[in-house]
């Protein structure tokens, strides 16, 4: 099988969580023989060799981050630009979010499986999974604690070409954390989440406080 | 103050709602944003955690952002493409993270990003052209938990009295 990728996220690839995922991804995906081609929409540049690509293919896998509970206006604005397909190609996606509950993600998900008949594919469903919003923030074996799981999730896309199976569902992780549980992140929220993003901030050059209202 | 947005050509529309919301006596702004310089939104996160509030890319969107967090609706005029609002109408909402910070909050069972100002700003959608209307009112209301808000529903471009008469 060889899968033509597109990174939708408007995200450039350095900084992009979504290229990380795919980075693991891929590693999976490809131990068996499986091929790709990937790019990038968040590189103008490469808008006509995609849609060239996209043309040719026919196994095309979309990996994108959630933007207010859907695609990225950039992405859209990209795939506006398509000619819809009249072959036997299918489309796969991968969704992802910074927020952690599956929930957040299934609208998104919901429009996915549309936009596949929209472009003129079969729909191969969509992994989806949330908190992922750590990697750009964090390095080394804390990333990869959160990125490496997407390497076997892309062995099962190798094997069955889509994301039907139950590993890939289960992927997702819990749809609502449960009373306790939000309880206990509550309290991490208001207290350790602060403060490491206090953090973060602080080394990225932020001088002011993080609820600061600039326009008030 | 209910702020229209038209991201469409057509100020037909925006002025057959201006002509409605008169009737209705109603506080209205109109910005039209397709002539204006939108980007979409890079993903930078800087309005989180480099310049809070503040979005990187310096464009006209900041003329909505200063408007939106006085208004009591915003409602978006947006064409369509592939089902959904297209990517102008779309990029009007993806613009708007800096309207939250980067903390967040359980809000009921969900995780959600703690507002930065005090308005909260419900939202409407009126569109020209074909999609799948069901979808954008689940998406809508998904929208507003955005702008800890509600949605104030999905209207198409024939239908801007019952519209107007939601605001």
């Amino acid at each position: 099988m060889h899968v033509m990728i597109i990174n939708g996220s408007p995200r450039v690839k350095q900084y992009s969580n979504t290229d990380k995922i795919l980075e693991k991804f891929t590693a999976g995906m490809s131990e068996n023989g499986t091929t790709f081609e990937q790019y990038e929409i968040s590189d103008r540049k490469q808008w006509d060799k995609i849609r060239e690509a996209f043309d040719k293919n026919e196994n095309i896998l979309i990996a994108l981050p959630l933007y207010v509970e859907c695609i990225p206006g950039l992405l859209m604005e990209f795939l506006e630009s398509l000619t819809p397909k009249k072959d036997d190609s299918k489309i796969a996606f991968i969704l992802q979010s910074g927020f952690a509950e599956g929930i957040q993600l299934r609208c998104g998900e919901s429009y996915l499986k549309m936009l596949a008949g929209r472009l003129g594919c079969r729909y191969a469903g969509t992994l989806v999974k949330g908190d992922n919003f750590g990697i750009r923030l964090l390095e080394g074996a804390q990333r990869e604690k959160i990125t490496d799981p997407y390497t076997e999730m892309g062995r099962e896309f190798a094997v069955k070409g889509d994301f039907s199976s139950d590993e890939c569902r289960k992927f997702t992780g819990p749809e609502v954390f449960p009373p306790f549980v939000r309880a206990v992140l509550g309290l991490v929220f208001m207290t350790v989440a602060k403060r490491s993003f206090k953090k973060a901030a602080a080394s990225w050059g932020c001088t002011r406080p993080l609820d600061y209202r600039p326009y008030n | 103050m209910i702020l229209i947005v038209n991201s469409t050509f057509d100020d037909q529309i925006s002025k057959e709602v201006s002509a409605a919301a008169l009737e209705r006596e109603l506080d209205i702004e109109v910005i039209e944003a397709a002539p204006l310089k939108i980007s979409h939104c890079i993903g930078c996160n800087h309005c989180w955690l480099k310049t809070p509030g503040e979005c990187s890319v310096k464009d006209d969107y900041e003329i909505i952002l200063k408007k939106v967090i006085h208004a009591d609706q915003m409602w978006v005029i947006s064409d369509t493409a592939l089902g959904f609002i297209d990517h102008k109408g779309k990029n009007i909402f993806d613009r708007i993270l800096p309207i939250c910070t980067m903390y967040l909050k359980f809000k009921g069972d969900q995780m959600r990003h703690v507002m930065r100002y005090d308005k909260k700003t419900d939202i409407g959608l009126i569109i020209t052209g074909e999609a799948d209307r069901d979808y954008l009112k689940r998406w809508s209301e998904r929208a507003a938990l955005n702008f800890g808000s509600r949605s104030l529903g999905v209207f198409n471009r024939n239908e801007i009295k019952e519209a107007v008469s939601c605001m």
